[in-house]
Formats: structure tokens, C-alpha cells, sequence
């Protein structure tokens, strides 16, 4: 067991921004690209980079999650004393709060890391859609002796203000930190993938937990901390496909870039796998008047109608006379004969009438993406 | 169903039709349906009814079994309270008429029957593709203090009938003669699952060491007179698979809603080993119809009336009909398929073109490369 680094994954948001979504469920567990769920990414990278030991700190709505992740076994986490442990609130002699924020989530388990007494921490949220080797993230932090490391990617200019902005020297050590800045100063966005070394983290988790006016975000409070302490904080350059999918228009975008031949991202390679938790279903039935065409369809379903440029997760019925153009649908939906539906989101076990007709209106240039829950 | 067990035999003799499939593996672990093996059928019928307990003989062919059935864990069979032994078959050897239940099997397993506590065992065939809860049949089985209960079907024979298939003949709801196809046809076909009390099955497998003949069915229909014997009836559908020609059918017979919806769309499902595989990319243009397609597939072409299996490629300009194509196979471009059958990772090169016949599709061995 490698024990070197830990992970710890934030998995505690509600994701308020995908609106109906995550009524139910947290982030996290969100179903993306059919079969996947957003976890799938975090945890599959893990498994990529050898990465044994991942904490797993749920809040929000978390049974589909709990659920989910299970024992690990479906990312070869459910090793004998490693593998994946999820996290929740507790209550210990002084009675017990949520996690107030992402820095007090890790510290209120600190007692967790310490029982593996790593010489590194990652930290990773459960909000991003990309494969990266965290492996070489970590060589980079030891060769740099870093006391953390930011993982960052390049950003088009005329989208850096939305970002949170970093400026290095030509080391990469990082020298100022510009969160959404209007003009910023480079286009070195922080992806939210840090390593730290231990001992400073636990510092200054301890540190920033004393500290009534922290509101124990590790962007706003934590780093800011280090860096006004002068630690060595450094810049690890990355580039290749990386989506934040924290609103309904960025979910679905990047669920369509799947379909794109010239996205670079691609689920099916296999040096890279990106792995899910899997149950047995039927394969899938395509009925004698279906037409498919630039679609990805999971197992479970069963077609009669006409699906284009869409993407179908598990045990969806779609009947006879129906049309479904640049929509993603979510398991167990069922379509009804007849029904027309463009540029929208079918939610979980959501039954569309026939006479269900969503057309997107061709003058509108950004049309608003509707998620259909009935 | 606590006091039975369940046991699942190998199957004697294969047909010849098949041997290209089986060189590798047993009747059991032929591919079937897009993403099973046959035995998960069988296999998932026991573990839906509620049997908790399941023993699997094996042929000599077993790497493909055990790989296939690990630890049980897709059915629910690796836990405390449920489990799955693989056990060891025999080798058989046979001169005439094949053995539809030989004890033979059995001898090398007597530890499977004794160091359970239940009372009856439920044995059937491993090539059976049908969707069945047996809760019914043992209610009749334990309410008639059977011996014996036969599970059978009405009129419609499941398969091309062998030597060695037999008939029931009833006087009123009691079994009073068993038949091979030879003699006379009754309508009742026996479909190869039935209930046996255990001390009776332990009896006859210690008489069948003392005379030699293993033959189960034979020593029942010899006694058909002193033992309990009764009949279940089973009324969906049921195919046996035992021959290239009925392979292809049976295989067929999928694509056909109503019966797909009777093996796959029930409250029980037929559970088999996960494969952790991407969804399947329907590439732009691709026109697929009538067809059973597994996960991890990249389509880029035509495909009718035909089944195909997980992780496998097609590329741009390749017309398939009428045709199964295994797991891993690749297709390359404008290739042309009807009725042929692809094993395991096969490949196919661009500008091909194969038709079989319906009754006689072509069959290219596992890891043909043409």
C-alpha cells in the first residue's frame, strides 16, 4: 500500500447552480457521459496514479453517493487497510457541526490522515470532468520542495476573469493570487488540485481553524495564509481537456463534447481508463424503425424512435415516433410515442408525455438548456 | 428455497456444428445474447428463485468457466449466507447414446451433496435459455412428497431433439412413463431441470458405483413404478442450445420484443460478469436496426437483424446482417457480412465479404484473422 500521499476528495457541495439535478442528489454523483457519474473522474485519476488511500468527505444529499462508491472495488480501491473511505460529519465529546468549509472539512479529519501518516496530501473536488496522472504532479512537488502545489492550466485570455488567476516566475513559483480578476495578469487558471506537503497543511489547518473570521475555504483563506507566510508554492502546468461542470450550460456543453470527432477527450482509451461502478443490465435492444446517429447509449436501453447527437445512460425507453436531437438523458427515463425534444436534459426516471414537444427556437443564438423532470 | 440445492451439470457430448466455439471452452461459457454466457441463465433462474447454494460441475475445458464465474459476486453468490462451488467433472467417455444426467459427475462430488443440510437438489443443464422462477415446481415437489419432479413443457419441442430426450407420459398429475424420442412422442418434453430428494440421489449414485451404468434418467425411468414422480409444468418460453442451427435461432429469437421482454425485462434479471466498458458510440453516419448491441462499441457502418457484443469496432462503410459478432472482434471498412458468426477477437480486413447461409452461417474461430 502506498502511503506516501493521501487523497482527499471534496465531495460535500450541493451544486446549487445545476438546479434540478441535484435536488436529490449530491454534485458529485451526477450522472455525466451516460454511465459515469462526475466521482468516476477524481477517483479513475487516482487509480491512474497509483494513488491507494482516498478519503472521500460527503455532506449534501449523500446516500446515491454512499451508495455509489461502495466498497471502491469498482476503482480498485478496496484494498485490505487502504482503499476508499467516505467521510462524513461527525459527533465527537464536544458535540459534533457540518463542514463548515472545504479547509475545515479536512481538518475536522485530521485524526483520519494522521492514522496513514503520509508525507503528502492531495486535495481534489468532485466538480471536474478531466484524466490527469496526479503521479507526476507529486514528482513535480518533491523536485520543487514545494509546501504546495497548484495544479494550473491555460485559460483563453477573454475567460480569465472568471477564473482564479495565478502568476508565477519562470520556475513556477507562484507570486500573486488574483481570484476572478478583472484585469488579470496572466491566463494561468488554478484547476482546485492541490498537493501539500503534510506537516504544513496540518499547520496551517490548526492554524486557520483558530481563526474566527476564516471562513475555511482553502482558496480564499488557507492558501492566501501560506502565501503571506512566504511557503514555497508552486505552479504545475497542465494541459489537455479539463471542464468545470458547475452549471447546467458547462454540464451540458461538456456532455456534448463527448460527440465532438475533434474533442481530444476520450472515454475509451485504454491507457487511460476512466473507470465506473457498474450493475448487470441487458444490452441494448435497438427496435426495427430506430435510427441512431453520433449518439453514445449505455447499456439497459431500448429504442424504437430516432435519436441523434445525444448521449442515453442506463434503462431508457424511448417509443416509437419520437425524435430526440442534442439531448442527454438521464437513467431510467422513459419517452413516450411521439415525443420531440431538442437541446434539453431528460432527468432520472422522468416518464415525457407523447404530446411533449421541446423545439428549440432557431432565432434564439443561446438557447437556455431546460432539464425536464416529468 | 432453503432446503434444496442447486446443481448445474456439464453437458455430454457436444454437437459438431459447434466445434469451432468449443475448442477452448464448454457448452456452458458459449457467448450468447450480446453479453452472456449461456450458463448465466440457468445460473441467475437458481439464484432468482431463491437458492442459496449452487454447486457448478465443469467440464475439462474450465478456465473459461472460472474466469467467467470468479466468485460468484455478480449472482450474490460470494457471501456468508449464499455460495458458489465450482466442482469437478469427469471424463466421460461414451459408447452409443449420450447421458443426459451421468452420475458419473457427481461421483468425484459427493462432499457438494453430503456437507449440505438440505434436503433436495435441483439439477439442471447449463444450455437452457429461458427465464424461470422454480419456486412453483418445488411447491409441488414438496407438497406431493415427490421423489422426483420433472419440469416440463407442453407441445413445443425446444430443440432438435437428440437420442437421449425424453418424454413424460402422466397418469393424472403423476409421471407414470418416461420415453426417449425412439419410442414415442407424448407431447410432454422434459427440459432438463428437476427436483430430486437428496438420500434418494445419494442411493442411486452409490448403486450406479456398484453396477456401473451412471445414467440418472435411466435408473428413474426403470423405477418410474415404486418412485414419486410428478411433472411442473413450465409455460414461457425455452430453447435448448445443443447445435450451430439452433444457436443462430435461438440467438435470433431476440430480436423479436416479446421475447427479449420475457428473458430480460422481468422482475428478475439475468445477471452475468461486469465488464467496465464506455458506452457505445453510434458514429455519425451509422444506421443500426433490429439489432442487440453491447456496451464499449464503436459503430460506424450498417448493422440489421444482428447481435453484437461488447467492445467491438466497425469501421465507416461495413454493411452487417443476420450475423453475431463476439466480444472484441474488429471490422474493418466497406466489409460485408450476412449470416456469419465471429468468436472472440477476430478481425476482419477492409473490402471483405462473407455470406453464409441461414441454416449454415459462416463460423470464424476465436482470433481469425482474415
Amino acid at each position: 500500500m502506498n502511503t506516501e500521499c493521501v487523497a482527499m476528495l471534496l465531495a460535500g457541495g450541493q451544486g446549487s447552480r445545476l438546479g434540478s439535478l441535484t435536488f436529490n442528489n449530491a454534485k458529485p454523483a451526477v450522472l455525466f457521459g451516460g454511465k459515469y457519474r462526475i466521482i468516476d473522474f477524481p477517483l479513475s485519476n487516482c487509480m491512474n496514479s497509483d494513488i491507494d488511500i482516498v478519503g472521500v468527505l460527503t455532506q449534501y444529499r449523500p446516500y446515491i453517493l454512499n451508495n455509489y462508491i461502495g466498497d471502491g472495488s469498482a476503482w480498485a480501491l478496496d484494498q485490505v487497510q487502504g482503499g476508499v473511505h467516505i467521510l462524513p460529519p461527525y459527533m465527537g465529546q464536544k458535540g459534533g457541526r457540518w463542514y463548515s468549509g472545504t479547509a475545515d472539512a479536512i481538518y475536522q479529519n485530521l485524526d483520519f490522515i494522521d492514522r496513514f501518516d503520509p508525507e503528502y496530501v492531495l486535495i481534489l473536488s468532485g466538480d471536474h470532468i478531466y484524466k490527469m496522472d496526479y503521479s507526476k504532479m507529486l514528482a513535480f512537488h518533491k523536485k520543487k520542495e514545494a509546501d504546495l502545489t497548484i495544479a494550473v492550466m491555460d485559460v483563453p485570455w477573454e475567460d480569465a476573469h472568471r477564473f482564479g488567476i495565478v502568476n508565477t516566475d519562470e520556475e513556477h513559483c507562484i507570486k500573486e493570487f488574483q481570484e476572478k480578476p478583472e484585469h488579470p495578469k496572466s491566463n494561468k487558471a488554478s484547476m482546485g488540485i492541490y498537493i501539500f506537503t503534510w506537516k504544513e497543511l496540518k499547520r496551517a489547518l490548526l492554524e486557520d481553524a483558530g481563526d474566527r473570521e476564516s471562513e475555511h475555504d482553502f482558496g480564499h483563506n488557507v492558501i492566501p495564509a501560506l502565501h503571506a507566510n512566504e511557503k514555497r508554492i508552486y505552479a504545475y502546468p497542465y494541459s489537455g481537456y479539463w471542464r468545470d461542470v458547475g452549471t447546467v450550460q458547462s454540464y451540458y456543453d461538456a456532455n456534448m463534447d463527448l460527440l465532438d470527432v475533434n474533442c481530444d477527450f476520450d472515454l475509451s482509451d485504454r491507457n487511460f481508463r476512466v473507470f465506473s461502478n457498474n450493475t448487470s443490465r441487458h444490452p441494448q435492444f435497438i427496435g426495427p424503425q430506430a435510427k441512431i446517429r453520433n449518439s453514445l447509449i449505455c447499456d439497459g436501453c431500448i429504442i424504437f424512435g430516432k435519436v441523434e447527437n445525444s448521449i442515453l445512460s442506463h434503462d431508457i425507453v424511448i417509443h416509437k415516433k419520437t425524435s430526440l436531437k442534442n439531448v442527454i438523458v438521464h437513467t431510467g427515463a422513459i419517452i413516450e410515442d411521439g415525443a420531440i425534444l431538442e437541446n434539453c436534459i431528460v432527468g432520472a426516471r422522468a416518464r415525457i408525455k407523447g404530446d411533449a414537444r421541446y423545439i428549440t427556437d432557431t432565432t434564439d443564438t443561446t438557447p437556455e438548456i431546460h432539464v425536464i423532470n416529468s | 428455497m432453503k432446503n434444496a440445492v442447486g446443481l448445474i451439470l456439464n453437458v455430454d457430448g457436444e454437437d459438431d456444428s459447434l466445434k469451432d466455439f468449443l475448442q477452448h471452452r464448454s457448452l456452458s461459457t458459449l457467448p450468447f445474447g450480446g453479453r452472456y454466457r449461456l450458463i448465466d441463465f440457468t445460473l441467475s433462474n437458481m439464484v432468482n428463485s431463491g437458492l442459496s447454494h449452487i454447486g457448478v460441475i465443469g467440464s475439462h475445458k474450465y478456465s473459461s468457466l472460472v474466469d467467467h464465474l470468479g466468485t460468484g459476486k455478480e449472482w450474490s453468490l460470494s457471501r456468508k449466507t449464499q455460495d458458489l462451488s465450482i466442482l469437478s467433472g469427469s471424463n466421460n467417455y461414451h459408447i452409443g447414446r449420450l447421458i443426459k444426467v451421468n452420475l458419473r459427475n457427481l461421483q468425484n462430488n459427493r462432499g457438494f451433496l453430503e456437507s449440505t443440510t438440505a434436503e433436495h437438489v435441483l439439477i439442471a443443464t447449463p444450455n437452457l435459455v429461458t427465464t424461470f422462477d422454480f419456486k412453483n415446481a418445488y411447491d409441488i415437489h414438496l407438497k406431493n412428497d415427490s421423489d422426483v419432479t420433472l419440469i416440463f413443457k407442453k407441445d413445443d419441442p425446444l430443440y432438435h431433439l437428440k437420442d437421449n430426450d425424453l418424454y413424460l407420459d402422466f397418469t393424472k398429475n403423476r409421471v407414470s412413463g418416461l420415453h426417449y424420442k425412439k419410442e414415442h412422442s407424448t407431447g410432454h418434453f422434459f427440459t432438463e431441470m428437476f427436483f430430486i430428494k437428496k438420500t434418494l440421489l445419494i442411493e442411486l449414485l452409490d448403486l450406479s458405483e456398484r453396477t456401473g451404468d451412471w445414467d440418472l434418467m435411466d435408473m428413474i425411468k426403470q423405477n418410474i413404478d415404486t418412485l414419486r414422480v410428478f411433472g411442473a409444468q413450465h409455460t414461457g418460453y425455452i430453447k435448448r442450445v445443443n447445435c450451430l442451427e439452433n444457436y443462430m435461432k435461438t440467438s435470433m429469437d431476440l430480436l423479436e420484443y416479446e421475447i427479449m421482454q420475457e428473458l430480460f425485462l422481468g422482475k428478475n434479471s439475468i445477471h452475468t460478469k461486469i465488464k467496465d466498458n464506455h458506452p457505445t458510440l453510434y458514429d455519425d453516419p451509422s444506421q443500426v436496426s433490429n439489432s442487440i448491441v453491447g456496451s464499449g462499441c464503436t459503430i460506424d457502418g450498417t448493422i440489421n437483424h444482428s447481435i453484437i457484443f461488447r467492445d467491438t469496432h466497425m469501421n465507416f462503410g461495413s454493411h452487417i446482417q443476420n450475423s453475431i459478432i463476439m466480444q472484441r472482434c474488429e471490422i474493418g471498412r466497406n466489409v460485408n457480412l450476412n449470416y456469419v458468426v465471429m468468436d472472440k477477437d477476430t478481425k476482419i480486413s477492409d473490402h471483405t465479404t462473407l455470406v453464409g447461409k441461414p441454416h449454415a452461417p459462416i463460423v470464424l474461430k476465436k482470433g481469425t484473422v482474415i
